[in-house]
């Protein structure tokens, strides 16, 4: 499979063609085209097999991971290859520039009048030659282990910022829109991928091969090198700087307008009942012009900037080739230049427009490599809201007695959703919250995981507060059932097994048994080794539901949390479930948060919150019997059609 | 709606072969539209006028003929475009030539002055950079426009079709098509011509290296096969370590999105470590094709950079000794050297030629796909207008399946025969299960769908018959899904009715409800909503949807499931203030909740694709057990969705 041995020692075996395809079919093209497949398999039959990771995480970032992020540290990790890239680099630089320089030798020495030895013409034709294919196989070097230091320093950030997003707290994730976080990962990456692998050595490559042509211009004459460098290079400067700030202009201008175009096509289509119950056809027909319009007008503007600039820089060139002969001539004839050095200064002129141009395509790559860094290292220098203290001690096996004292909590301080909250839960005691809506039962369950810190108060698991001891003991203790179930890309297993990868199959069978998914398991097609994804329609909401609760019973957490996550099951699942729950909160604690009153009546107690306090406390039957808040919510419970689960027990 | 195509007229039968529209409805121009302003989308304006012709429809023709109409209609850029680029290659390619004389003739054998080559130079510079600035100016203005006449094309053609289509297809799907295909065929229908354009410097630079020397040309051109071959087998090898390299940048990212998108869940289970693993296992993977793709880089591409100067090595020593033995002028060895860095880039391009080829046609065929797409549903010949509408609705024994209904084993069935009228002014409820085919009848009445049997009518008139326009403008829909618009409230609200004032926007919100909470928004009624805006609760958004179908004030009004995210105190403001409303125009309300239903004077249950009982509210509580059910079954869904 695609995500190899990383999901628990699981999967991992299969070979890479199939995991080529497999993994491709997800993307938006939909896999590698026929065409191209046997190239693909040849090539993936060459890959050997990765070891797979072994990497740890503490929340405490180390001493490497909170250095500042710069380009030449994250480099200077693989110092060698930077050495023998560089020496690469000026090593091309050196031998692709002499053939001007031997042609003049050749021609002064070989082929003008009075001087002809063809001995000189074939040892510089094959002096030439042998430092052209030099170069030739440098370049290939220089280009392996740049392609090589660019994968290995990508990898590394990769990773560095992954494991940074593992650290951040469930605010960021809220605050911060998905596409964002997404892009950091991948294009802010792949931009660096790019400069790291041609940006930067193309830019030293082409500086340095403009400094050794003038240099050996100078070294030939200086008069005329002084006449072509001051000719040429100040002209192409300035217009290459203002083609550069107008295309850029014409860029970030043309990026927006496209992304009008396509969120104008994207509502268009998905609001295309709207569009056509409202008879809107023609008018959005109109409007959709003026976006695409306004699109080709901002194409049409870096078009009008590339038109200008490609044939300006040819004319340049070759107005500099006609001065260049008009004084390099009179030199010529007036015996101040040999015939072979002014050839050799038409040849380098050449060569002058190549590196101008191709700096000014790399320009463009490092601006987004350098804002790229910029958001990575804003991104890395957020610190998590909620973190371990350093040298923070585990927590031990817990009995699973949960104490909130005196908590109060509001994602804007300025903004209570608790006050003042004090409860505990006796270890092996199942609590369920209910109030309606936005009252803070889901609150109360995130302070009990540490998704958040308590504004004031302290939450504490067995005495203890669980601010002081690491994330990871005090988590993998607790299990939630989320209110929504996630899934990951990979097989119903590797979902079940998400909290304890290392669940034997027997019990993966168990929980199968336990929560009621063995029907579902048996219909699928491949049964638990069905491949499942999040965006999937193999699962519907309720099996989703009954997935994450098996995932809960697997990881056999010491306290569990239920956020209503018996909430979008229909009457038959439901009973399924309540009798899987009465396995599942077997001797641990618990918390339901239910908005199924026929939920909350299995719990030993019930805890009624409103408006962020707590209103009443009680088992079942006290608060039925007293006729407070509760049982004026179980009437209305019943009188909408609910369950009557007194009824049932009885 | 207007029927005839104002343009067909002009258009000789020839031109109609490539132009048909693909219905009567789909008109390219429309004089009375074009000065309409709709622009919520930064308020861009342009003076682009839209596509002037289409698509050929003929299957049968190779796919560049079929999009040469559009090229077509920008001829005239086009073809100044080709010619001035010709004109433009051909002075580069004469400064060489010029160079060479001016060197063996003014300055070896001094038998012309140097004054007069360097003016020539001059000469000759200033006209290439002149016809070649002029020429990329129409380059890039018939690219662009053809690029905007093919989105504009696929979205005008998209914006007509059934709603069967979309049931079938992923919009994303669409976006794509409509994005980066049309990208591809755009870049190969005019830069090949361009590309081949710049061939044509080989054939003359080639010529001239002829006239110079002929046997000096061969040797010299012997690497330029040589360069072909390297750029076609870069090509090769290059596009699958590509595709690998995206596949596998996709599963990082997939990775990456599950960890975003469920970061509850691992943190719940303090999975961290093992999603680490398992990320840093797909990076390597990305890291591996990444070494292979340099690799592969660096196998061919420095042959390709380099091939000119083994040929230009070639060229010194035989040149040399051409020379030597008096065959050869010193100024041919300047000349054949900047032929051969002019042929460097053609010779490149042609192998870059038949690949851009490949993927154009693949894109184009994609695109076909969709344009090949007839809308469903279109207004019949003949019809007419639905005008001065009463309110008087018959469901005439209709059957419905989505699809075909034609096998008739029924299982795909959604409306078996459904039979009812409802009289002018009066409100009537649908009530039953989740896909009892509620909404479906919504979706016939507003003729989304068309009945696969029996009729529908309007005060009499077959919705089939009338025009599709005054039919949706006499029915309102609520719809279930409350989508809005990146555009600001107000212009939301006034969606089906643009030149509505403020006053009746404002009117329109408070009878939704939904003025309270506007109000209180940041701009109010100018607030931009949605994906780039600001986001709404599903309340909200409902609250918005019902507004915006009050504003249209339609004779016939349909809610479909429209307040069901929305509180039961606030539904009950809404309903208080319809209930006036309703009184005058005929009603149909899809809903669950009772308090909702208690708005209607009659109750249809609909089961398994037919009426089953119709009657009051407590009439079916008390004769049908079936309607007790599913009230109940509907209330528990709904505290639970809650």
């Amino acid at each position: 499979m695609a995500w190899g041995g990383g999901w628990g020692g699981g999967g991992g075996g299969i070979g890479g063609a199939a995991a080529a395809t497999s993994a491709a079919s997800g993307l938006p093209f939909g896999g590698i085209p026929a065409e191209l497949q046997e190239g693909a398999s040849k090539l993936l039959a060459e890959e050997p097999r990765h070891d797979p990771s072994r990497l740890t995480f503490s929340q405490i970032p180390s001493e490497s991971e909170r250095r500042q992020l710069t380009l030449p540290a994250m480099l200077w990790v693989y110092k060698r290859w930077v050495v023998l890239g560089s020496l690469l680099v000026i090593a091309i630089s050196l031998l692709l520039q002499a053939g001007p320089k031997l042609t003049e030798i050749a021609i002064n020495h070989g082929m003008a009048r009075g001087h002809h030895s063809f001995a000189v013409i074939s040892a510089c034709a094959v002096i030439f030659l042998v430092l052209a294919l030099l170069g030739t196989f440098a370049q290939r070097a220089q280009a392996q282990v740049t392609g090589k230091l660019a994968a290995r320093v990508m990898h590394d950030l990769r990773i560095r910022v992954f494991t940074h997003y593992q650290r951040l707290s469930l605010d960021f994730f809220t605050e911060e829109k998905a596409g964002v976080l997404m892009s950091r990962m991948t294009s802010d990456i792949e931009n660096l991928q790019q400069l790291v692998q041609d940006g930067v050595s193309q830019f030293a490559l082409q500086g340095l091969t403009m400094i050794v042509i003038i240099a050996v211009l100078f070294a030939t004459n200086v008069a005329l090198a002084t006449w072509t460098v001051l000719l040429v290079v100040p002209l192409l400067f300035v217009f290459t700087i203002w083609f550069h700030q107008a295309s850029e202009r014409g860029y970030l201008l043309s990026r927006d307008r496209i992304a009008n175009v396509l969120a104008d096509l994207s509502e268009s289509l998905y609001g295309i009942r709207v569009v056509t119950a409202n008879n809107r056809q023609r008018r959005n027909i109109v409007n959709h012009r003026h976006v695409v319009g306004a699109y080709r007008d901002a194409n049409l503007y870096t078009g009008r900037v590339n038109a200008i600039y490609g044939p300006a820089t040819i004319m340049i060139g070759i107005l500099a080739q006609a001065l260049l002969l008009g004084i390099g001539g009179n030199m010529v004839l007036h015996g101040q230049l040999s015939l072979g050095a002014l050839i050799a200064f038409f040849l380098y002129l050449n060569r002058f427009f190549q590196p101008i141009q191709l700096l000014v395509q790399q320009y463009n790559a490092l601006q987004q490599g350098r804002s790229s860094i910029i958001r990575l290292r804003e991104l890395l220098e957020t610190p998590p809201s909620v973190d371990e203290l350093a040298g923070a001690p585990r927590l031990g096996t817990v009995e699973g007695r949960i104490t909130f004292e005196n908590v109060s909590f509001g994602y804007d301080p300025a903004r209570l959703i608790l006050r003042d909250v004090n409860l505990e839960i006796a270890p092996g005691e199942s609590v369920a919250f209910v109030g309606p809506t936005g009252a803070g039962k889901s609150t109360m369950a995130k302070l009990a995981n540490r998704f958040y810190d308590p504004t004031s108060g302290r939450v504490l698991v067995d005495g203890v507060d669980i601010k002081t001891v690491t994330l990871h003991s005090l988590r993998s203790q607790l299990g939630v059932v989320p209110q929504e179930p996630f899934l990951f890309a990979g097989t119903m297993r590797q979902n079940l097994r998400f909290g304890r990868p290392d669940a034997t199959d027997a019990e993966v069978e168990e929980a199968i048994d336990v929560v009621g998914l063995r029907d579902l398991v048996d219909r699928l097609p491949n049964g638990v080794d069905t491949v499942v994804h999040e965006r999937g329609q193999t699962l519907s909401a309720g099996e989703r539901q009954l997935l994450a609760l098996a995932r809960a019973f697997l990881a056999r957490p010491r306290v569990l949390i239920l956020d209503e996550a018996t909430s979008s099951l229909d009457l038959q699942s439901e009973t399924v479930i309540e009798r899987a729950l009465d396995r599942l909160l077997e001797g641990r604690s618990a918390i339901l948060i239910a908005h199924r009153l026929t939920t909350a009546q299995r719990a030993d107690r019930i805890v009624v919150i409103d408006e962020g306090r707590i209103v009443e406390v009680g088992t079942p039957h006290d608060l039925l019997v007293r006729g407070g808040a509760y049982a004026t919510m179980y009437a209305a419970w019943l009188a909408s059609g609910g369950r009557d689960a007194t009824r049932e027990r009885a | 709606m207007t029927r005839t195509h104002p343009g067909d007229a002009s258009r000789g039968p020839t031109a109609r072969r490539y132009s048909e529209p693909v219905t009567f409805s789909l008109s390219t121009r429309d004089s009375s539209e074009s000065h309409q302003d709709a622009n919520p989308l930064g308020g861009v304006h342009s003076r682009y006028q839209g596509p002037r012709r289409r698509i050929s429809r003929d299957r049968t023709l190779a796919w560049w003929r079929r999009i040469l109409p559009v090229i077509s209609s920008h001829r005239a850029a086009f073809i100044t475009a080709i010619s001035l680029s010709f004109a433009s290659l051909v002075f580069q390619t004469l400064v060489p030539n010029l160079l060479n004389h001016a060197i063996d003739f003014s300055l070896v054998s001094h038998r012309a002055s140097l004054t007069r080559s360097v003016v020539e130079i001059l000469i000759v510079g200033l006209l290439a950079g002149v016809t070649g600035l002029i020429s990329r100016q129409y380059v890039f203005a018939t690219a662009y426009n053809v690029e905007a006449d093919l989105r504009s094309l696929i979205y005008e053609h998209m914006t007509w079709l059934s709603f069967s289509f979309y049931d079938r297809v992923q919009s994303g799907q669409l976006i794509s098509r409509a994005n980066s295909d049309i990208r591809s065929v755009q870049m190969y229908s005019t830069f090949a011509p361009l590309i081949v354009v710049q061939c044509f410097i080989g054939v003359i630079a080639f010529g001239f290296m002829l006239s110079i020397n002929v046997p000096l040309a061969l040797i010299a051109m012997l690497v330029m096969p040589l360069l072909y071959f390297v750029s076609i087998q870069m090509r090769r090898v290059l596009f699958p370590i590509s595709w690998i390299t995206q596949a596998r940048l996709a599963e990082v990212a997939t990775i990456v999105d599950e960890n975003v998108n469920g970061v509850r869940v691992v943190k719940s289970f303090a999975q961290e470590e093992a999603e680490i693993n398992r990320l840093s296992d797909a990076a390597e993977r990305v890291a591996w094709s990444y070494v292979k793709d340099a690799q592969l880089r660096a196998l061919w591409s420095p042959w390709a950079q380099n091939l000119p100067q083994l040929g230009l090595a070639l060229v010194l020593f035989f040149g040399g000794w051409m020379v030597i033995e008096g065959h050869l002028d010193i100024g041919a060895i300047l000349a054949f050297n900047a032929y051969l860095l002019m042929l460097q880039a053609p010779f490149m391009m042609l192998g870059q030629l038949v690949m851009m080829g490949q993927r154009a046609k693949a894109s184009a065929e994609r695109i076909f796909e969709i344009l090949d797409e007839n809308p469903e549903i279109v207004d019949r010949p003949g019809a007419y207008d639905l005008e001065d509408v009463k309110g008087r609705v018959v469901f005439d024994h209709v059957r419905f399946a989505y699809g075909d209904l034609t096998s008739r084993d029924g299982r795909n069935e959604i409306l078996s025969d459904v039979d009812f009228e409802i009289a002018p002014g009066e409100t009537v409820a649908v009530v039953g299960r989740t896909g009892s085919g509620k909404s479906t009848l919504a979706r016939l009445l507003t003729r989304f769908y068309d009945v696969s049997d029996g009729a529908i009518t309007i005060d009499g008139h077959d919705v089939r018959d009338v025009t599709m326009r005054s039919l949706r403008a006499n029915v309102g829909v609520v719809l279930d899904e409350p989508f809005l618009f990146s555009i600001s409230i107000a212009e939301n609200i006034a969606y089906g009715y643009p030149e509505a004032s403020r006053e009746d926007i404002i009117a329109a919100a408070e009878a939704a409800n939904a003025s309270e909470f506007i109000d209180q928004l940041p701009e109010g009624y100018d607030t931009v909503v949605g994906e780039r805006g600001y986001t709404l609760s599903g309340g909200q958004r409902q609250r918005i949807a019902i507004a915006r179908t009050l504003l249209v004030n339609p004779p016939v009004l349909i809610l479909d499931d429209a307040t069901s995210a929305i509180d039961v105190h606030v539904e009950a403001g809404i309903y208080e203030a319809l209930a006036t409303l309703l009184q005058r125009r005929t009603t149909i309300v899809i809903a669950h909740r009772v308090s909702t239903i208690a708005l209607a004077s009659r109750v249809l249950l609909l089961d398994e694709g037919r009426i089953v009982a119709s009657g009051t509210h407590e009439e079916l509580l008390a004769t049908t057990p079936l309607y007790a059910e599913v009230l109940a079954q509907s209330t528990t869904d709904e505290l639970g969705d809650e």
